[in-house]
């Protein structure tokens, strides 16, 4: 415990002596300030302590969506942009050289030959200098929460659940990090490597989504089409029960038959990225799904029933009218669009813990598992 | 107890290098023991191995009565690193904070140690200052202070006075004599002989990874010892026979009896020949040193 203590401490010193440490906790500071700048009265939106005013007459004090807009903003610009992406850079480069000023060679000797084993002394590096990542986050949330609060009179404690979140999207990449440190001793090459490695995620869990996306719109599709051949084929049979003349019968055959054709147009690219699509689910299923990481937040922080900015962000104005709208022709280019996107944010969102952290934590413990055997057996 | 008992110690590092063979040494409690080698014989080698910081090919002995890479016998030991390098963020304070802590030693005890081994190495005044902007030999007094903090029973130190000027140099073996009045046993690598001569209570000479002599200073040059009498004028022809080494006008007698050269200073006398000098002579460690590598051709490790 006092070397662990010992560790904690030098590495706050380390980070400390860098002004990149100083100067994102200063930024992180200015987000929260502007955050806490925009608030809500009786016409509308205010921002940046009252200077501009946008009237609104839907996003006003005490309006349900200016709660989903406030918390809205966190999760999705304040999280995904700053937190899981400008804060993380910024985080690496004050990082990177952890590890590689730690085993540099006369600075290790003095570490090793103290009576502290080397997998608990990797371990323990490891864990402080995350540490001081999620201080960083913590600090952070709380001016939000405090924000959140102070703005909408609600105090969410959800709103921590950033930190552990943020920490282990960060946790995945640092690991690398830590690997490529200590393989190389080089904090430059350590912080390329994983910005790479970073690259790489980023273009599996893309063709992921767009090719889940793609197969997800290609069955409703499918389907909808299938249904549209089944209820034209009803109509007109009554129809034609009723007159063989009428002058509606052409029409609806034409429409059975471009429904045919459109379902078999859809039968013919589902074949041709279904092999695709497997594979790449395997890929991502063994690497670390940060993206989903974060994404994990919008889950526990949106309320359903109110206005969700992530939504209005994809397109699906429905989120403004507040309710499910019965579709009038399921078939249209747009209710499929509507179904797609219902089904793939269930889809995302039914994905289970295990498999967003589990999988990506095992990833993470597999490359600290190298590091660390490679950093007990290693002659300094 | 001995200190430190190795025997066998074998490391061929990867890539081959064979840097020690068959390793054999004793550090006795309370003594100072010098290792002497040339760059690259394996001095570092054996001391890594022994402070855990790489691993033996083979190893078989005890350190403090402990086997051989025990994490808990670190406790008693202090270390000080060949081309230490501390964090350039500290200050010779917080050095010696955080690796106290290390060790385990408790936060008063660090404090007052701390400040005590700063006074003792000659640093006080700078405890504030960061250790970027020490001297090179200020760097090394506080890695010695270092190695001091956990109160050690055996202080292992590698070319401890280097980079260290004349004084400073004085200071340290004074130091290590006071540290052996203490009772704790001192085992040092240095390559200045004349340094390890003066504080030394026994030495081993190691070239190529082996260790080829070991003992007192006194018992490797016991065989070396002569007089070397000096004459007026060329020497007599039974002189001549009796010496182990003739030159111009000086003859060598082996041996390190005083008494066994008084009948040929009388004869020498009686023959009314003027003796200029009569001197005791011993190889230094130097010389000793010298003839260690000569048998052993160049410096370096066997590859
Ligand atoms: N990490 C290492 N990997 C490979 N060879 C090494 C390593 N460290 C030292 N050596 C080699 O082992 C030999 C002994 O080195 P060292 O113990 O540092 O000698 P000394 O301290 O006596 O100068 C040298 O030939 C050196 O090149
Ligand atoms: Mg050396």
């Amino acid at each position: 415990m006092m070397q662990f203590k010992a560790l904690l401490i030098d590495a706050y010193r380390q980070l400390s002596a860098a002004k990149l440490f100083w100067v994102t906790v200063g930024i992180s500071a200015l987000v929260v300030v502007a955050f806490g700048s925009i608030g809500f009265n009786s016409e509308g939106i205010s921002i940046g302590f009252g200077a501009y005013q946008i009237e609104s007459e839907q996003l006003n004090a005490g309006s349900p969506w200016a709660r989903g807009l406030y918390i809205g903003i966190f999760s999705n610009f304040l999280v995904k942009i700053w937190l899981a992406w400008i804060a993380t850079v910024l985080a690496l480069i004050s990082t990177c050289s952890i590890f590689p000023e730690f085993v540099h060679s006369g600075s290790i000797e003095l570490t090793i030959s103290k009576p502290i084993g080397r997998f608990k002394l990797f371990i323990s590096k490891y864990i402080v200098s995350l540490l001081f990542v999620v201080l960083q986050v913590a600090i952070f949330c709380f001016g939000i929460f405090l924000c959140v609060g102070l703005r909408i009179g609600e105090w969410n404690p959800l709103i921590f659940s950033a930190i552990p979140i943020v920490a282990t999207f960060f946790s995945y990449l640092f690991a690398v990090c830590v690997l490529v440190g200590i393989l190389t001793r080089s904090g430059i090459t350590a912080l390329l490597i994983t910005g790479i490695f970073w690259m790489l995620l980023w273009s599996v869990q893309t063709s992921e989504v767009v090719l889940n996306r793609f197969v997800t719109r290609f069955n409703v599709d499918i389907e909808r089409f299938d249904e549209g051949i089944i209820t034209t084929t009803e109509e007109l049979t009554t129809i034609r029960a009723k007159s063989e003349t009428d002058f509606r019968i052409p029409k609806l055959e034409k429409r059975i038959e471009t429904y045919k054709e459109d379902s078999t147009e859809a039968q013919e690219s589902l074949a041709k990225l279904a092999p695709w699509h497997m594979p790449v689910e395997l890929v991502l299923a063994a690497l670390p799904k940060n993206a989903q990481t974060i994404g994990l937040l919008n889950r526990w922080l949106s309320d359903p029933d109110g206005f969700d900015i992530g939504a209005i962000m994809n397109g699906d104005m429905r989120a403004f009218e507040g309710e499910d709208v019965k579709e009038f022709d399921p078939t249209t280019r747009g209710a499929r669009d509507r179904e797609a996107n219902r089904r793939i944010q269930e889809d995302y969102e039914s994905r289970s813990l295990w498999y967003v952290l589990g999988t990506s934590l095992l990833f993470e413990g597999f490359v600290l598992g190298l590091a660390s055997m490679y950093f007990s057996r290693k002659d300094f | 107890m001995a200190a430190i008992q190795l025997q066998g110690v074998e490391k061929v590092y990867r890539g081959k290098v064979h840097a020690l063979r068959r390793v054999s040494i004793d550090v006795m409690d309370g003594e100072i023991f010098g290792l002497l080698g040339p760059n690259g014989a394996g001095k570092s080698t054996l001391v890594k191995i022994i402070m855990t910081v790489i691993h033996a090919s083979n190893v078989s002995g005890t350190l403090l009565g402990k086997p051989i890479g025990d994490r808990k016998t670190l406790e008693s030991i202090g270390y000080l690193p060949e081309h230490h390098r501390f964090p350039y963020y500290l200050t010779g304070k917080q050095v010696l904070d955080h690796y106290g802590a290390l060790c385990k030693v408790g936060r008063k005890d660090r404090i007052t140690r701390a400040s005590s081994l700063l006074s003792r190495l000659g640093l006080s005044g700078w405890e504030n200052k960061k250790v970027g902007t020490y001297s090179k030999g200020m760097l090394q007094r506080l890695g010695i202070a270092q190695a001091l903090m956990n109160d050690p029973k055996l202080l292992i130190l590698d070319e401890p006075t280097d980079g260290v000027d004349p004084v400073g140099r004085r200071e340290i073996r004074d130091l290590l004599a006071e540290l052996r009045e203490e009772g704790r046993a001192v085992f040092l690598n240095s390559h200045l002989l004349s340094e390890l001569e003066m504080v030394c209570d026994r030495v081993a000479i190691m070239v190529k990874g082996k260790v080829t002599m070991q003992g007192t200073i006194d018992s490797l040059t016991v065989d070396s010892r002569r007089y070397e009498i000096t004459t007026l004028g060329s020497i007599p022809e039974w002189a001549i026979e009796l010496a182990d080494d003739v030159s111009e006008n000086s003859f060598t007698l082996l041996g390190d009896d005083p008494s066994k050269i008084q009948p040929i200073l009388d004869r020498l006398r009686s023959e009314n020949i003027i003796i200029v000098s009569v001197q005791p002579v011993r190889e230094n460690l130097e010389d000793l040193f010298m003839r260690a590598v000569d048998n052993t051709d160049a410096p370096g490790a066997i590859r």
